[in-house]
């Protein structure tokens, strides 16, 4: 992987990536980079705006209004008025999960045979594809001695770009800002121990996410990088 | 129909975006208004085909609306980071491994750029933000502004290039990468 760091094949990838050329499992390998490598994708970025002004040259075609009447169905039922508040935009984006995909990982999660307490809380994070990426659980805190929650890894490996952590974060909900859980391991299956602060406020967390932070985590206590991962929390019990 | 200038368009799209964030519908169907013509254009030249065109298209507009929250004013201009998301999809498109040709895709040759096509990049100098970038296109050699608009335009492979402009892989693989250093060190010096 030490080539990936090359800069002039970062950027000759990251051009080739852009025109289409770069194909098959290069491809695949450049993106699956570029998902957690916020350099790269400034790199890329750069193409894009340097690039896009011809494909839009080449001239419009209407599609047919069947593609409207397709896609308006498919949105029909998320929709929600205008009026509430922007501030929160950012985090709303996140696809909510169907309740009966939850309750069957809660079950797989839950039958799991382990001296601990059944878990009260579960949210899928979910990839930018829709795809679930990590499940977050916890128990109910006050069953616990020492709070924790368990993350699970759903996805091939994390790869974490050089330089860089993935740090985990608590929306409370409402205009609240996130609060920072803490920082990632690359196990597949891991478990990572709350502030009593925090803990005793994820029985009413709305949603976790997370987002790629420099080495040691955020600087400013808020999220600073992309944020790769999000999902929506759902009592089980 | 009138149209705004491209910086207003911009601002528009943003406000659009940020308010399909919060699943406004309304809102959603104007930035489709505004934007379906243009990357239907950038689909179907990719994938030469108008049922996948459309097939795509509709997956794109979906992910717009599901992930318009994503969206960073500061990091791309609305229609760059649209038209990205409709050329990652398309070109995704053409790499599944289960498909087929069928004889039924549109012929390249049909839209011609093949040498010194003026079409596309008369219509690119007449925008003043992209003014740069057809001169920019214009300085390059034919063969290395053609292997370009090629590929990024129809989503050809190296090989497909190769066999298209009837060269040896390497060679067109230097025109294309030659061709993209220059470009960029042109576009460097515009800025």
């Amino acid at each position: 992987m030490a080539s990936y760091r090359n800069p002039q094949l970062r950027d000759k990838l990251a051009a080739e990536y852009v025109i289409g050329t770069l194909r098959g499992r290069a491809r695949a390998r450049f993106q699956a980079l570029l998902r957690y490598d916020p350099e790269l994708q400034r790199i890329v970025a750069g193409w894009e705006a340097r690039l896009t002004p011809l494909a839009l040259a080449a001239g419009e075609i209407a599609p047919p209004a069947r593609l409207w009447q397709a896609l308006a169905r498919r949105i029909a039922g998320s929709g929600r008025s205008a009026s509430v508040g922007r501030g929160l935009a950012f985090w709303r984006g996140l696809a909510v999960t169907s309740t009966a995909f939850v309750l069957i990982l809660a079950t797989f999660i839950g039958v799991a045979p382990r001296p601990e307490p059944p878990m009260a809380m579960v949210a899928v994070m979910n990839d930018d594809e829709g795809r679930p990426a990590l499940v977050v659980s916890w128990p109910p805190m006050k069953a616990v001695r020492d709070p924790y929650v368990r993350i699970k890894v759903m996805q091939e490996h994390p790869v974490m770009a050089p330089g860089t952590t993935w740090e985990m974060w608590m929306l409370p909900g409402g205009e609240e800002a996130p609060v920072s859980m803490g920082l990632i391991t690359t196990d597949v299956d891991q478990t990572m121990k709350l502030r009593p602060a925090l803990a005793s406020r994820m029985d009413g967390a709305w949603g976790v996410a997370m987002s790629v932070e420099p080495k040691g985590g955020s600087p400013t206590g808020a999220p600073t990088g992309p944020v790769i991962f999000k999902g929506q929390c759902v009592k089980i019990l | 129909m009138n149209r705004p200038p491209p910086d207003a368009l911009a601002e528009r799209l943003a406000a659009l975006l940020a308010q399909a964030a919060i699943k406004n519908q309304r809102a959603f169907a104007d930035l489709y208004e505004l934007t379906a013509a243009k990357l239907f254009g950038v689909a179907l030249r990719i994938l030469r085909r108008q049922d996948w065109a459309e097939e795509v298209l509709q997956e794109c507009y979906v992910s717009i609306w599901n992930h318009a929250g994503d969206y960073a004013v500061q990091k791309s201009a609305p229609l760059t980071w649209m038209t990205s998301i409709v050329r990652n999809r398309s070109l995704d498109w053409l790499r599944r491994p289960q498909l087929e040709a069928t004889g039924e895709e549109y012929d390249i040759a049909a839209e011609a750029w093949q040498d010194e096509s003026p079409g596309p990049l008369e219509r690119l100098a007449a925008s003043s933000e992209a003014a740069a970038l057809a001169r920019c296109l214009q300085e390059l050699d034919a063969k290395q502004r053609q292997s370009i608009m090629l590929a990024f335009f129809h989503g050809l492979s190296h090989s497909e290039l190769a066999s298209h402009m009837k060269q040896p892989l390497g060679t067109v693989k230097t025109w294309v990468r030659r061709g993209l250093e220059r470009l960029k060190l042109c576009l460097g010096e515009a800025a």
